[in-house]
Formats: C-alpha cells, structure tokens, sequence
C-alpha cells in the first residue's frame, strides 16, 4: 500500500508540470506581457509606463530586453534561467506569488474566497447527495411504475439544462418575481448569510441533481439485481430491509469513490454561480482574473486546482481499497 | 429554501453604517453597482474608470469641474483657494503660483497620531509629485507630465539607477512658499496643467499613509487602504463584494452651488444652494460583475442607477429614444449622455497605397455610413462625428458638415476615380484595388462590424480583405505601424481640450514616443499644435483649432465614425442634477430615502401561493410513491 501510494505521489510531479506548462505556454501567447501591463496600466499608458511595469514584474532586465519564457539560451546563464522555471521554482515551495492586477499575495486571495466558496459548495454537495441517494432510492423502490419513468424524464431534462439557466430563471422567479431571496450578494454575519446562499445553493443541487440520481439509480438497479438481494428477498427480509441495508451498504462502495473524488474541488468554488450571485469565492476570483488577464491569479489557481485534482484521484483510489477488500492494488 | 424563506427579504444590501445623523437627520444611503474591484485606489497609479469612480470620492484635487458647466466644460477651485496664477519667467518657463484652502483636513485614520487626519499643507503636493516620479509608483501618465513639468523626469531616472527614489531630495517640480501656498514649475507654457490639476493624479496622498500602509505586519498596501481629503472616506472594501464610503466628517473644501444650475433642475437645486457637502452620508458600491443581476437589483429598487444594457434594451427604450410607458409609470427618468470621446477607422499615412493618395482616403471616408451602423450596432443611439472634437470640447462646431462623410456613394465614386482607381479598379493590374482592414475579432459582434465595413468600403469597387487580430495583436499592429487601414479605435477625452486629440495626430507623438498611430505628419499642423497648445482659449486660438481640424478634414488620416453616447436610468428617488461626464465626485448627488423606502416596499410583494403549490405537490408525490412501493416487486 505504502508503495502504491508514493509511486501514485510520483505520478503527480510531472502531470503537474505539464499542466502548468500548457498555461503558461497558452498565456503567453494569447495574452503578451505586453497587453497584461496595457490592462493593468490602462490602454493610455504610456512606453515608458508599460517598460517600467514589465521591469517591476521581471518580465524585461534593466535594458528593457525580454526575459526568456522557457530556456535560457544566453552564454553565462543557466538554460534554467527562465520566467517558466523560476515561476515552477516558487510554486514547488508554495509560494503562490503576488496578483499582477493589484499586487496582493494571492495565498492571501484564495484563503478570503475559501470560506464563501465553501458557504455555498459544501452545503450543495452534502444536501444534493442525500437529496440525490434519496430520490434514486425512491426510484428503484418505485421502479417501473410511471413515477419512475416520469421521474427518469425529468431526470434527463434536468440533466440537459445548462448551469447557466437554472441560474437566471432561478434568479428571476424566485429573487424577482417572488421576492422571496436577494437576487444577488453575500455576507459572512451569521444566520443572515442563509438568505444569500438559499437560493445558489437550491441552484448548485437542482442542477446537478439530474444526474446524480440517473447515475446512483443505475448503480442502485444494479445492485438490485444481484443474487444476495433475490435471497434475502427469499428469506423474508422486507422491501425497506432489503434495500435500505442489503443494497444500499453495497451500492454505497461505488457512491463513496465518486464523492471521494468531488471532494477536494469544494474549496475551488463555482465559475457561473458566483459568478451571477456575487459570492466572493475562489470561482468568482478565477473569473475575475481570466478578465483581468491576472496571470498571476490564473497561475496559482491552475496550481492549486491541479494539486487538488490528483489528490481526489489518489484519495479515490485509497479508500476504494479500503472499502472494498476485494480490491487489491498491484 | 425553508430557512432562506425564513428570512423573507430580498434585500441585497448590508445595514447602513447609521440610522441617523448626529442632527437626528435620516442617515442616506446610496446603492451604487460596479463592474468589479478597482485594481488600485493609489490616485498617483489609477488610470481607468473604474478606479477613478472610487478614487473621486476619497480624494480631491486642487480643481475640479464645475458642476453645471459643460458646453464647454469649465474648471473651478476646489482645494485650491482661487484658480492657479500664472508667472511667465524670463527663460521662457512658467511657473503656477498656487494657493491651497485652510482648514481642510485628511481623513480620520490609523496611519494619523491619535487616529485624528491633519491638515492638508503645501507639503503634501511635493510628496505627491515626488510619488509621481517614483518607478515604484508606476505612474502612467510620468512621460507626458515630465515633458512639462521641471525635474520629474531627471528624478525619475536617478531612482531607476539608484534602485529606489530618494524622497528627501526634492525634486525641483515645486517650491513651497508657506503651509498654504506652492509654485509649480513648468519647463514651457502649457495652459493644459490646469486640467491635469483637475486630475487624480496629481491629488494629494499624506506621506504618513503611504509609509504605514506597506503591506507589512499585517497592515494593508496604500492601494487598497486611501486616506486622502475627499468628501467619503473608506469604510469597508470587502472583496469582490463590496466597497462602503461614509461621509468625511471634517470635509469642508467646497459647498453646494449658491446658483448656476440648469432650469431642468433647479426646483431640486434650490432647497440645496450653499449647502454642507456631500449630501448622501454613505455610499455602497456591490460588485456586481454579471449584467442581469445588476438589472434586476435595479428593477427591485435596489440600486439608484443603471446603464441600459443589450438585453433589456428594447423593453427599456422606445423606438424614439424615450422611456418605455412601464418605466415611466415607475417614475425613472432616462438620461442620454454624450461621452467626451471620438471613435474612427485609422488609415496608416505611412502605408505606400493609403498614405500617398488623399483622394483615396477621402474616398473611403466618404462612403462609409455611419447612420447605418449606428442603427445595425448601436441601437441607433450613437451620434455621427464630422470632426475629431467631440461636444463639449472647446473647438467643437455642432453645425460642422464635414464634406468627406456625406456617406455620399455617387461622391465616393468620383473621388476615387480622381485618385487613379475608377470604380476601384487599378488601372496597372486591371483587377480591383485591394486594402487589408484590421479588426480586433473578439466575439461574434466584432467579425459582424468587419463585414459590415467591408461591405461598405467595397461600394467603391475595391476590394478589403479583413485582416481578425486578437486585442494584444491589434495593439502591436498599431505600434509597429503594421496595419494599412484598422477600424475600431478612439480616444476619451483626459481632459476636455482640443490638445488632448489633436496630439494624436502631433508627428512627433509617432509611437513609441505617443499615440499618432496614423503615423500622420504635417508640418503646417504641427506648428499649429505647438502654437494652440501653449495658447489660453480665446479667438486666436479657437481660429488655430478650426485650421487644425479643416486639415484634419481635408486629410483624412482617420475615417471619422461616432461620438458615444450612453443611457443611464435613475431612480425616482434619486434625481440627477448634473449631466458634467468629467465630473465623477459623487458629493452633490442628491436622494430621497422615505420615497424609496415606499417604492420598494410596492415593488417587492411576495406571494405565498408558490410555496403553498410546492408543499401540497411534494406531499402528493410522497403519498403516491408509499402506496406504490407497498406493491413493489424488486
């Protein structure tokens, strides 16, 4: 086991690498440091401005030449002298640098976006999974009949919509026709904070819920269909005994592995969400820097996010083992 | 849903800072909505519109625009006690003999002895024109201002040298005579500092402040912690959320006008003549970087203003431009507002086809209809410029007809037959005339407006290949001179001068030193500009200004296209006395809070017949699906 999780931990180092090399190579050539310090300086700014900007960011030495993106091919200098190389050397050690739209430390950004970013994912991912468990549940307990038909429909219809509707119709009809919520805001005071999330989190869970109970309705009928559940039917366990405990302890192994792995992208927020709510999380910070071409944010951020995502990979496979001894790890 | 429910308010606003004022006055509030956070309120750094909408309410300047003057716009003292005095010197320099008010005071702040904000002294303009020279600042506009302004380039040079700026070297730019009063020295006449004064770039930033916000143990950067002397001081920046201004409680530099405003809204103005500013006690900015959202806070009562964007646009404006009859019915008044800019379609005077042949350009000037894109792109709302000063710029001619943008076809066709190219064709080759038009492509719009030019250049019988760049492309193409004709570009007025457009055409502002990206070069013009631009407004220099713009005409370096123009809605509540687009102080922004306490209460029912639907249908599902689970077969 121990093996299995350090060559996984291997494993890591150079999809990490490529990840932030693709950004960084993608960056660079849609968005020249040219046109970051235009963006943060403002379209007027001046030669002189732009040549200090990009000197401050070590973009150009003291002569105004470029500094090299990838290789140092100059005679004296290392080949691993380079913006890429020195941006990787800074991210190895955690130090996530500073924002080129306002210079503040990003680890400082993202541990003021986590907290709202979390407001809003954590309670939509725990109350969407019961919710989506419960109504596959439902659906097998009810299976065949029109319930579950009409209920598979609305399944796939709600599946289809994109994000970006629920949100606008979510906001129109409840916040402004209704008036029941704030159609836009945050805030962080206590029980008053409820009138903000309600309505994205309601959004986050119906949105995703579509597909969530097709998918754990499908792995439930599997189950359903297994030999054990035909005997424990046979020795008279009750419907509720036989689905409640028998399949659902065993349906559970592939549920965990698949919330296992959502787990770390809770803190990295929603894009759309936060975006059209105003909640000042990870989400609305990545779309705020993509505007602001805010290389710096976008970098740490993919950093950020990759790390993560390797790790709800690795923590996917550890505790599938673990819950499931059938499994063994070469 | 239920505790949300629980709350039964669709209030997106924090709770005022107070509910009334200390003379038992209600406390008002404003709910403003802004794109999303400044990048800096560092005055000396800001250059965008943005920041400046926060900057001009936390600081102010030795003058600002007066209120109601705006055909042309005018200057007035605003910390400076009297207009700046000009002193020719013997050697050919100026100097500006300053005065500054007594008893205006920086904001209450931490960074102070005691937490009490001091008075504003002579001092402060020579620390702030030392940070306007500092690298570190990142200044934008130091190239321009050094080239008038004594001693801030040298300055500017020895801190790159030397790795950090020696703020205890003055840096010559300004003599202090006493606390109140300083001279500014200029290195030749240039009567545009006066709008640079006017500028946030030049409002004063007490030392203290600067030093005590680092950034270190804990303490934020100066960019995001302004202290300055403007009527709001800055209560609360959350993030991407929310940016609280309260009143400055010692602000005393100006009052509201005793008279001058406009017949239109001097039943509002009236009560309000010498009045203690700023009239609303708190203002909140939400972040708010999606447009329906915005529109619906707006609708709700939840913001005093609003843009009309796209998407609401035909609900919002009626064929004529005026208000829709439901948003009448609401009491919102609907504003039209020219912006202090030009936009046009660059020729390059460098290109060997384009620059050589001015029947050509006004050929292709001649024959682009405007009126017609303004109708397909800008909802008709935009107006057609004939000449590069827009309305409000002294110089500005509204009865000007400019004879190369009749959008004359049959004209057109003429012209370009006198330039060689009859019907288009080149007369060497036989085959039509062929012009690259660069275009930024960001969107679908963007390619939309590039055929829409193509089409109307090729009445002529040529032939335009456009030439899609990404916006980081287009730039360069301009600055490397790369490009033989551009659609797209503009500049917005800094300042409402003809100085400020013309030396976009100046041949010795040829990038890299400016912004002539036309790469336009006349020497008649250039000794014009040089004479207008050291001239103080008069007959002699507005007869300079009306020959500059007829070579411009005559030229036609630029395919002149629209002035823009923007709608903004307003609350009832909030009635809007000025329209000046150069003034961006919020301080004599006047609302009524019982009348929008009443309004959104009306605007804001909230039925409970939806919940009642939602609870008896989730209930009949439960019923049905226990009923059918008891004859269910696994």
């Amino acid at each position: 086991m121990l093996n299995y999780f350090i060559r996984r931990l291997l494993y890591m180092v150079p999809i990490l690498l490529g990840v932030m090399f693709i950004t960084f190579a993608l960056f660079n050539i849609f968005a020249t440091p040219h046109e970051m310090a235009l963006q943060n300086l403002g379209p007027k700014a001046s030669q002189q401005a732009v040549d200090n900007w990009l000197h401050n960011r070590g973009y150009v030495d003291e002569q105004g030449r470029p500094y090299p993106l990838f290789i140092n091919l100059e005679k004296d200098k290392a080949w691993y002298d380079s913006l890429f190389m020195r941006s990787m050397k800074r991210f190895a050690t955690f130090d996530l640098g500073t924002s080129f739209a306002t210079g503040e430390p990003v680890a400082q950004m993202i541990k003021r976006g986590a907290i709202p970013s979390l407001c809003i994912t954590f309670p939509a991912f725990v109350v969407g999974l019961f919710m989506a468990i419960g109504a596959s549940l439902l659906l097998v307990f009810v299976k065949d009949s029109p319930l579950d038909r009409w209920g598979t429909v609305l399944c796939v219809a709600g599946m289809s919509i994109p994000i970006t509707v629920y949100v606008i119709f979510g906001q129109w009809i409840t916040a402004n026709v209704f008036n029941y919520f704030p159609a836009f805001g945050f805030n962080l005071e206590g029980f008053s904070t409820l009138r903000f999330i309600a309505l994205p989190v309601t959004i986050m869970i119906l949105s995703g819920l579509g597909g969530d109970v097709r998918m754990y309705r499908a792995i439930f009928l599997e189950e359903v269909r297994s030999d054990y559940i035909r005997t424990a039917q046979a020795k008279g366990a009750s419907h509720a005994r036989v689905l409640l405990v028998h399949m659902f302890k065993n349906g559970a192994i592939a549920v965990i592995t698949l919330v296992v792995a959502a787990l770390p992208f809770l803190i990295m927020g929603t894009l759309v969400v936060e975006s059209f709510f105003g909640i000042p999380g990870l989400g609305n910070l990545m779309t705020t820097a993509i505007a602001q071409k805010d290389f710096g944010v976008i970098q740490a951020d993919v950093w950020l996010g990759s790390l993560l995502y390797l790790f709800g990979l690795l923590l996917t496979d550890l505790c599938y083992a673990a819950a499931d001894p059938r499994i063994r790890l070469q | 849903m239920a505790a949300g429910l629980a709350g039964c308010d669709n209030n997106p606003h924090p709770r005022p800072l107070h509910q009334k004022r200390a003379d038992g006055q209600p406390w008002v509030v404003g709910y403003r909505a802004i794109g999303e956070d400044p990048r800096s309120l560092d005055p000396q750094f800001s250059y965008d519109t943005l920041g400046n909408a926060i900057i001009g309410q936390l600081y102010e300047s030795l003058l600002q625009y007066s209120p109601f003057k705006t055909n042309p716009y005018e200057l007035e003292p605003c910390l400076a006690d009297g207009m700046p005095r000009r002193i020719e010197n013997a050697d050919g320099s100026v100097d500006y003999e300053i005065r500054i008010k007594k008893g205006i005071y920086f904001h209450n702040d931490p960074c102070f002895p005691g937490g009490k904000g001091r008075e504003l002294k002579s001092s402060d303009f020579v620390y702030t024109f030392q940070r306007i020279a500092d690298p570190a600042v990142e200044c934008p506009v130091l190239s321009t201002l050094q080239e008038f302004i004594r001693g801030l380039g040298e300055a500017y040079q020895e801190a790159r040298k030397a790795g950090a700026f020696d703020y205890s070297k003055p840096t010559g730019a300004l003599t202090v005579e006493d606390d109140y009063s300083f001279r500014l020295h200029l290195l030749k006449p240039y009567p545009q500092i006066q709008f640079w004064l006017a500028m946030a770039f030049t409002t004063p930033v007490p030392r203290e402040a600067v030093e005590f916000y680092n950034g270190k143990n804990g303490r934020e950067q100066f960019k995001f912690h302004p202290v300055g002397t403007g009527p709001y001081r800055l209560d609360e920046w959350a993030r991407g959320r929310l940016i609280r201004l309260a009143r400055h409680e010692r602000y005393s530099a100006t009052r509201f006008p005793e008279g001058g405003w406009p017949e239109t809204v001097a039943a509002t103005c009236q009560p309000l003549a010498g009045a203690a500013l700023p009239l609303v006690d708190e203002v909140q900015f939400q972040v708010i970087r999606e447009a329906i959202p915005a529109w619906l806070l707006f609708r709700q009562g939840y913001l005093d203003r609003s843009g009309v964007g796209k998407d609401v646009f035909n609900s919002v404006i009626t064929a004529g431009q005026t208000l829709s009859e439901a948003f009448k019915k609401r009491g919102v008044q609907l504003f039209k507002d020219v912006g202090p800019g030009t936009f046009y379609s660059q020729l390059n005077m460098d290109d060997p086809l384009l620059g050589q042949n001015q029947k050509l350009r006004q050929a292709l000037s001649t024959v682009y209809n405007q009126t017609k894109a303004n109708e397909v792109f800008g909802n008709g709302i935009d107006i057609k410029a004939e000449q590069l000063l827009p309305p409000g710029v002294v110089g500005f001619e509204p009865d000007f007809k400019n004879p190369f943008r009749t959008e004359n076809v049959e004209q057109a066709r003429k012209l370009i037959a006198e330039a060689g190219y009859p019907d288009g064709i080149n007369p060497q080759t036989g085959k039509p005339l062929e012009i690259t038009l660069d275009v930024v492509a960001g969107n679908a719009e963007s390619r939309q407006r590039a055929e829409f030019d193509q089409m109307q250049y090729e009445q002529l019988g040529v032939r335009i290949k456009i030439n899609e760049n990404t916006w980081s492309r287009f730039q360069e193409t301009q600055l490397r001179g790369l490009f033989q004709m551009n659609s797209g570009s503009g500049w917005n007025a800094d300042y409402p001068d003809p100085e400020n457009f013309f030396f976009l055409f100046y041949s010795k502002n040829v990038p890299p030193q400016g912004s002539n990206y036309t790469r336009f070069h006349n020497e008649e013009f250039d000794q014009l500009f040089e004479r207008m631009a050291t001239l103080d407004n008069g007959p002699e220099r507005l007869s300079v200004i009306q020959r500059m713009n007829a070579i411009l005409v005559e030229q036609c370096p630029v395919i002149l296209t629209f002035y823009p123009v923007s709608f903004t809605l307003s609350q009832p509540w909030a009635p809007r006395i000025t329209d000046n687009a150069m003034l961006v102080t919020g301080k004599y922004t006047v609302i009524y809070p019982e009348l929008r306490e009443h309004k959104i209460r009306e605007w804001n029912r909230t039925p409970l017949w939806p919940i009642a639907l939602l609870v008896v249908g989730g209930v009949a599902v439960a019923v049905y699906a226990v009923r059918r689970a008891r004859r269910s077969i696994l």
